[in-house]
């Protein structure tokens, strides 16, 4: 097999691996806070409960974010020799910023916040959590700066092949970062609102209706009613944003071949990139015109003006409706679960399960959407300035192949370890602090 | 400043030193803790992990930033290291990774996955702690193939496997009392022996297998300066050989003191390895200088790094303050 792919697939498979946890952690890390805070302005031991209960899972989902992301300092190197040496003045002071004033102050200050409650004062506590929610936030900021400036590339020079930075503030703030970072953020919100909503609504499901878990069931349902709308609006920004800096992409996510005007929002199709076509589609007329240019003929690009040098379309194509359709789910959900929440004090059975099964939508949507950002930069890796292919590293491919099945076999193994033991977890502490105490408390007195 | 400026490889590679050696102390604790829970009952291994809980991930992420350096600052040197170490890189990863996701499985995964996650505690730590001896060792040699290359980095596996247990087994004294502790002492003997071997053998072999390290050892006079390192060690090996066998002690307040000389030691070891190779950063094919990257990028990472750098020291430190003294059990409230 082709060494190249062989090594994307490694790369892409531990990158997505990754991101499913952070994705978690950047948000948890401020609702944490958020349920420490209505904890120490309320004394209302319940909002404690749940803060026990969430910095399990944030723990958890953090370990398996350090283990792959190490993987992934090393895989830089190992699987791109190409892009540390092309663009490595810019991508090094990057990485470095992150590793400075992001990885160290989340590490060491996240001992204090899981185990140092009692043994530094309160406020010591909440600061600590404070500042592991800042650190991953600032460490999403790093390589989010990094991954924009891959995409949208600003303020360096080429010289004798290789990049110099010639500018820190036009590579930091380059033209597609606000809108990356603001859509990763909330993206991360999403996540986690849908993550707590899910796994409150299965508790509540149980009959463990303790205050805690009503509490953080509100929250859950509540921050994901009011990110949602947030997120389209931000994320139809960004994608104008890409229009106008890689139209390709925006061409491969709406399966539009031909520059033109009155083009349709195609819903659904299978694009066909041998006979530049797209096969058994579903229109609006006039939709994708309508979106990207806010008129019925405005002039859309089309993928036939870069023949030989747009991503594969169908990855990108596919991958974005799978994003958008889990959006528009969750909007549907989430306005539906907040109404009632919000009129009845409660939600039914049904809608309960609902959340439930979008316990995860989150990831899915997440994971679409960085395929459609990433597959559709392709051919490059920093585009107009290194390709994918020349990057690549002169590893022979029995030996990516190899590590390639392990890597696949352990992160399949942690994947089903870690959904299994959020739901262990959820399933015991239904009888710790969450119901009323009375209910099991062990009878100790002997009778007298 | 232009005297900075032309000797900013050489800062790089002061930082990347110090970072490697922060790693190769502090995670080698917390990695030798994790071979050592091969001996420990169920009970015994909770409080071993009582005693590294709040400080392993950070720890950790000094090979990152080590990793990191080594990537941005000496990018042709990274290149040649890791295509070099392509396979026990991977292996060490994947040590990594099962003993960074057991910390968390082993307590909070179903009762009976749990004993499970303790072994994949146990073999992700050794895993890890012989695929970067073996890298040690492969970077000694310079990275030459043969029989006796490959024996000696497997021999050098083993060898910083047992420093990691004499390093684990001080900081078990340090943070834990009783039956543990006097247990632990028992460890701290028998691999300081083991690790003195060890160190014999890398100091014996670095000389032999380049002349020009020879050269730097043993000519007129730089022997007489360099001699100290040796002495230093042999003096340290027996200091600590004597203080473990009046171990352990009734009163606590000496207890931090092996550990203390346990991070001595690997600091004249790393001393000793990074004068028999400097000026070189892949041994006797790449120097520091020609490996380094461009100066106006490593000026942009050495004021983060300058200005950044005492606040983490702080802060660990501040860690270090909370969590002091014997370890008590892991809880969350």
């Amino acid at each position: 097999m082709d060494p190249i792919l062989l090594a994307r697939i490694q790369f892409g498979a531990n990158i997505s691996f990754h991101i499913l946890f952070p994705t978690i952690t950047i948000a948890l890390g401020w609702v944490l806070l958020f349920f420490k805070l209505r904890f120490n302005a309320t004394g209302n031991e319940a909002w404690m409960n749940a803060y026990r209960f969430w910095v399990k899972v944030f723990a958890l989902s953090f370990a398996l974010g350090v283990v792959s992301g190490i993987t992934m300092s090393f895989q830089f190197g190992t699987n791109w020799p190409g892009f540390m040496e092309r663009v490595g003045n810019i991508a090094g002071p990057l990485l470095a910023y992150e590793v400075l004033t992001a990885f160290f102050l989340e590490a060491t200050f996240l001992g204090i916040m899981l185990f140092g409650f009692r043994r530094v004062p309160g406020w010591a506590h909440t600061l600590a959590t404070f500042l592991v929610a800042f650190g991953t936030t600032m460490s999403a900021f790093w390589i989010l700066v990094l991954n924009s400036w891959m995409h949208t590339p600003a303020g360096f020079e080429m010289r004798e092949g290789v990049a110099h930075a010639t500018d820190w503030m036009a590579i930091i703030f380059n033209p597609s970062m606000p809108y990356r970072l603001g859509h990763m953020l909330l993206a991360s919100g999403l996540t986690c609102a849908f993550l707590i909503a899910g796994l409150s609504a299965w508790r509540w499901l149980r009959q463990d209706r303790g205050e805690d878990v009503r509490l953080a069931l509100r929250a859950g349902v509540f921050l994901a009613a009011a990110l949602i709308p947030v997120q389209i609006l931000v994320g139809d920004l960004h994608g104008l944003n890409t229009l106008e800096h890689q139209p390709a992409k925006v061409a491969a996510m709406e399966g539009n071949w031909e520059t033109r005007g009155n083009v349709p929002l195609v819903l659904f199709a299978i694009p066909n990139e041998r006979e530049r076509r797209n096969d058994y589609a579903i229109e609006v007329p006039n939709g994708a015109s309508l979106i990207l240019k806010h008129k019925a003929d405005g002039v859309v690009p089309g993928l036939n003006d870069h023949i030989g040098k747009h991503p594969p379309v169908a990855p990108v194509f596919y991958a974005f409706r799978i994003m958008v359709g889990m959006g528009m789910a969750m909007l549907a959900l989430s306005w539906l679960g907040a109404f009632l929440l919000w009129r009845k004090g409660e939600i039914p059975k049904l809608i309960a399960w609902g959340f439930v099964a979008m316990t995860f939508s989150g990831w899915v949507a997440t994971l679409a959407g960085w395929y459609v950002t990433e597959i559709g930069r392709q051919p490059w890796l920093v585009t107009g300035v290194l390709t994918t292919a020349q990057a690549a590293s002169a590893v022979p491919a029995g030996m990516i192949g190899t590590t390639l099945a392990l890597y696949l076999a352990i992160y399949a193994l942690l994947m089903a370890a870690y959904i299994s033991v959020l739901f262990h977890l959820a399933r015991k502490a239904s009888g710790a602090g969450s119901s009323p105490p009375q209910a099991y408390a062990p009878r100790l007195q002997p009778a007298e | 400043m232009d005297l900075i400026s032309n000797n900013l490889p050489i800062v790089f590679a002061g930082l990347m030193a110090i970072s490697i050696l922060a790693y190769v102390i502090l995670d080698g604790y917390d990695l030798g803790i994790g071979l050592l829970m091969a001996r420990g009952d169920r009970s015994e291994r909770d409080r071993m992990i009582a005693t590294i809980g709040p400080f392993w991930d950070a720890n950790e992420t000094w090979l990152v930033l080590g990793i990191g350096l080594l990537l941005v600052a000496f990018p042709a040197a990274h290149g040649m290291i890791l295509t070099e170490l392509y396979l026990p890189v991977a292996l060490m990863l994947l040590g990594l990774t099962l003993r960074g996701v057991a910390f968390e499985f082993r307590v909070k995964a179903q009762v009976r996955f749990q004993n499970a996650w303790d072994r994949a505690f146990i073999g992700g730590s050794l895993l890890a702690a012989l695929t970067q001896g073996y890298m040690l060792g492969r970077y000694i040699m310079g990275f030459q193939n043969g029989l006796w290359q490959e024996a000696f980095a497997l021999a050098a596996g083993f060898g910083l496997a047992a420093a990691y247990t004499f390093v684990g087994s001080t900081w078990l004294i340090a943070k834990t009392e009783g039956e543990l502790q006097a247990r632990a002492v028992g460890w701290a003997r028998a691999s300081l022996l083991l690790t003195l071997i060890g160190m014999i053998a890398v100091s014996l072999a670095t000389p032999l297998v380049s002349p020009r390290i020879f050269d730097r050892w043993f000519s007129f006079p730089n022997i007489i300066g360099l001699a100290s390192i040796p002495l230093m060690t042999g003096a340290l090996f027996l200091s600590l050989w004597i203080f473990l066998r009046r171990m352990p002690r009734a009163d606590h307040s000496l207890d931090l003191v092996p550990f203390l000389g346990a991070m001595a030691l690997f600091t004249l070891g790393f001393l000793g390895l990074a004068y028999s190779f400097y000026p070189y950063i892949v041994p006797e094919k790449l120097t520091i200088r020609a490996a380094a990257s461009a100066t106006e990028s490593l000026w942009i990472i050495l004021l983060g790094a300058v200005f950044v750098l005492p606040f983490i020291a702080g802060y660990t430190a501040f860690s270090y303050y909370v969590f002091r003294g014997k370890a008590r059990e892991l809880r969350y409230d």
